[in-house]
């Protein structure tokens, strides 16, 4: 099989992985070596599905011994397998990072023999980049869940950032769906590397090579267990909290099996829950939002007409509108509409002089959903009250008007005349 | 009294506008700039247009062409005073500004000096909102944004003698913002990166850079062997998108089609 042929393979048996983040990480190239890490991360191009590409994501081999219901590499599916060696995925990184097409290698296995076996394979590309071509780019490893602690520590030595996907939220569909796996086993990795990233940042000196720079991330699959947006957000809020995760992704579940413990193969990727959810992360980790705001017992689900800001808002009448002038900057950024750079700018703007509305439109707030949340000094009085009620429907997309089929016998629902 | 209004309107038009207003011009640099700024404060002039050499906006009839030309000792005592009077940040902004080559820019920074250099409000520099800065902050914060995501869709193709060679045409002037991040990452490779807009480009052969203008491109793009790689990257862009998931609207808003044009990945797709 040629190189071209296994890359096709291999890259599409890996496209199920969000993570493709380049993040967290800074590093200047290593003297006479190629590569460099940028702490913002940097995006190299977008797929035609709108994702980002940073890194060279593929599979070291789809030859999986498991036999996950989700999973497209699953051993009961009759699919092409593949192999790269690892001369033949080092020599595609370094080509590939030379043009500038990406910022390094995303690196993740089936499971093929034991997980200690796998998990040898993907650190032996890893180390050999770093030592034997000085490769300074980034470097994505996946811990396999079952490996040993010498090896998981020896990864994270060359690997910039790591990660062990949690898959299903609940540990009980988890069983249900991969009868090799449970949440156990999947957290035991990460509570391993998160300690020793801990225990390493302590006790190393400016000299000592860096233990995981860009820290761990995750990823669930939604929609395909039935779990609530409640649960899915505790678990990430435990994530951010607990294991220190950098990030934590969601994939809304595209149906590749056809299986009867998963939703049917026609059932559409929740996008718009995947979309809100996101959302909701944002609003953690950038907004000063505690999970338990965005949503609760009550609301166990976020709403998919109105992004979470805007749902919390509608919830607190209270608090709002907002004296833009006075209010703090934590109130600000709660504002729908207004994101962290504009909240900054009229944080530091307002010292010197009134912030009108043209000014918030050069900003680049968008009024269309701040107006009713904020007043200024040219708002009159009467409308310094937040009625959730009515600002609803305001806030909601206009529905698309519909073409009417001339020939039809549907009857028609018009707003009744007079 | 009718009469002695329209006479005194008469005669303000005559002292407001004794001379033509001047056209002044530049030679299309930051320091180009501000030697003219520095000339239009010392020679007290009434400037009515600002254009550098390369703009192409269309040139006002009545006023009088004024040619400045670049002195380097002018444009450093303006820096400096733009140091003392706002700060090396705003110093930063105003040439990051600059670089959008957006027409009317020199007219605005030079409003916004104006007011930084008058002193009447000493806060008025560190005031991001204000009328004059919003706008250029505004400006530079886009520029930013350009020379960030072209970080990553810089191209290159390695040519027969092993230089890696990219072409872009990015909407403003960013080649020397990111010149530095290709320097610090491919220290060991010969590289050169080539405005074909603007026409200049930047080489570097493993010491210092040296900007290079090359006056038939297609010479270089035609002896640029073919190279088996960059059919490896269409099949893996390919190969990574999730068919189900196909958003074309939010694909052209992450990567503008203007953009296009120099990444392999797309080309691959249009034809």
């Amino acid at each position: 099989m040629d190189i071209r042929e296994k890359l096709n393979i291999l890259s599409a048996a890996a496209k199920y992985d969000v993570s493709c983040s380049s993040s967290g990480s800074k590093r200047q190239a290593p003297k006479g070596g190629l590569g460099s890490a940028c702490s913002a991360g940097i995006c190299h191009t977008w797929s035609s599905d709108g994702r980002c590409i940073s890194l060279l994501k593929v599979l070291m081999s789809n030859a999986c011994k498991y036999d996950c219901a989700y999973c497209i590499n699953r051993r009961s599916n009759d699919i092409p397998r593949a192999t790269f060696t690892p001369k033949e995925l080092i020599n595609l990184t370094l080509e590939f990072y030379r043009r500038n097409y990406i910022e390094g290698l995303f690196l993740s296995s089936a499971v093929m023999g034991t997980p200690d076996r796998t998990m040898e394979m993907l650190i032996q590309v890893a180390k050999e980049l770093r030592t034997v071509h000085k490769f300074g780019g980034y470097i994505h490893l996946k811990a396999i869940p079952g490996a040993s602690h010498e090896l998981l520590y020896q990864a994270g030595l060359y690997a910039d950032r790591s990660s062990v996907n949690i898959e299903i939220p609940t540990d009980r569909a988890l069983q249900y769906l991969a009868p090799e796996k449970n949440h156990a086993s999947i957290l035991a990795p990460m509570n391993f590397l998160a300690e020793r990233k801990l225990e390493y940042h302590g006790e190393r000196s400016r000299y000592s090579p860096k233990f995981l720079p860009a820290g761990q991330s995750t990823q669930m699959i939604v929609g395909a267990a039935g779990e609530s947006d409640l649960q899915i957000l505790t678990l990430s809020n435990g994530f951010y909290k607990k294991q220190q995760m950098k990030r934590v992704y969601f994939s809304g579940y595209v149906p590749i099996n056809a299986d009867k413990r998963l939703p049917a193969l026609t059932t559409k990727p929740p996008l718009v829950r995947e979309h809100r959810l996101y959302q909701a992360d944002w609003l953690m980790r950038f907004y000063k939002f505690g999970y338990d705001e965005v949503v609760d017992q009550a609301h166990p689900n976020l709403d998919l007409d109105l992004d979470p800001k805007a749902a919390w808002a509608l919830r607190h009448p209270e608090f709002f509108p907002i004296d833009i002038q006075t209010a703090d900057y934590e109130m600000l950024l709660r504002v729908p509409g207004i994101g962290v750079k504009s909240a900054q700018l009229i944080a530091s703007g307002r010292r010197f002089s009134k912030i009108r509305l043209e000014h918030l439109k050069k900003m680049g707030v968008v009024l269309k959903r701040a107006q009713y949340f904020i007043y200024h000094p040219d708002t009159p009085a009467c409308l310094r009250r937040l009625y959730p009620e009515m600002v609803r429907p305001l806030l909601l997309p206009k529905p698309q008007p519909l073409q009417l089929d001339l020939f039809s016998n549907q009857p028609l629902a018009l707003p009744a005349a007079g | 009294m009718n009469n002695l209004t329209l006479h005194t309107s008469h005669l303000t038009f005559h002292i407001s506008h004794p001379y033509p207003m001047l056209s002044i011009s530049y030679d299309s640099t930051f320091d180009g700039f501000l030697s003219a700024v520095f000339e239009i404060y010392r020679q007290h002039l009434d400037v009515g247009e600002f254009h550098g050499d390369r703009s192409t906006a269309p040139c006002d009839l009545f006023s009088q062409p004024f040619r400045i030309e670049t002195s380097e000792e002018a444009a450093t005592r303006l820096k400096r005073a733009i140091e003392n009077y706002a700060s090396a940040e705003i110093l930063e902004l105003l040439h990051v500004a600059f670089r959008s080559e957006e027409d009317g820019i020199e007219m605005k920074i030079l409003a916004y000096l104006r007011k930084v250099f008058d002193g009447k409000d000493p806060n008025y520099a560190k005031n991001p909102t204000s009328d004059e800065m919003l706008p250029l902050f505004m400006t530079a914060r886009a520029v930013r944004h350009e020379a960030g995501g072209m970080l990553g869709m810089v191209r290159f193709s390695k040519t027969s003698d092993g230089t890696y060679f990219a072409e872009i045409e990015p909407k403003y002037d960013i080649l020397d913002l990111i010149v530095g991040h290709f320097r610090g990452r491919f220290a060991n490779e010969k590289w050169a990166i080539y405005d074909s807009k603007r026409g200049y480009g930047v080489y570097y052969a493993g010491h210092q850079l040296a900007e290079i203008t090359i006056p038939n491109l297609a010479d270089v793009t035609k002896a640029t062997p073919p190279d088996e790689m960059v059919r490896l990257w269409q099949d893996y862009y390919k190969s990574i998108a999730i068919k189900e998931r196909e958003n074309p609207r939010l694909l052209k808003r992450c990567l503008p089609v203007y953009y296009w044009k120099h990444l392999p990945e797309r080309q691959y797709s249009r034809c």
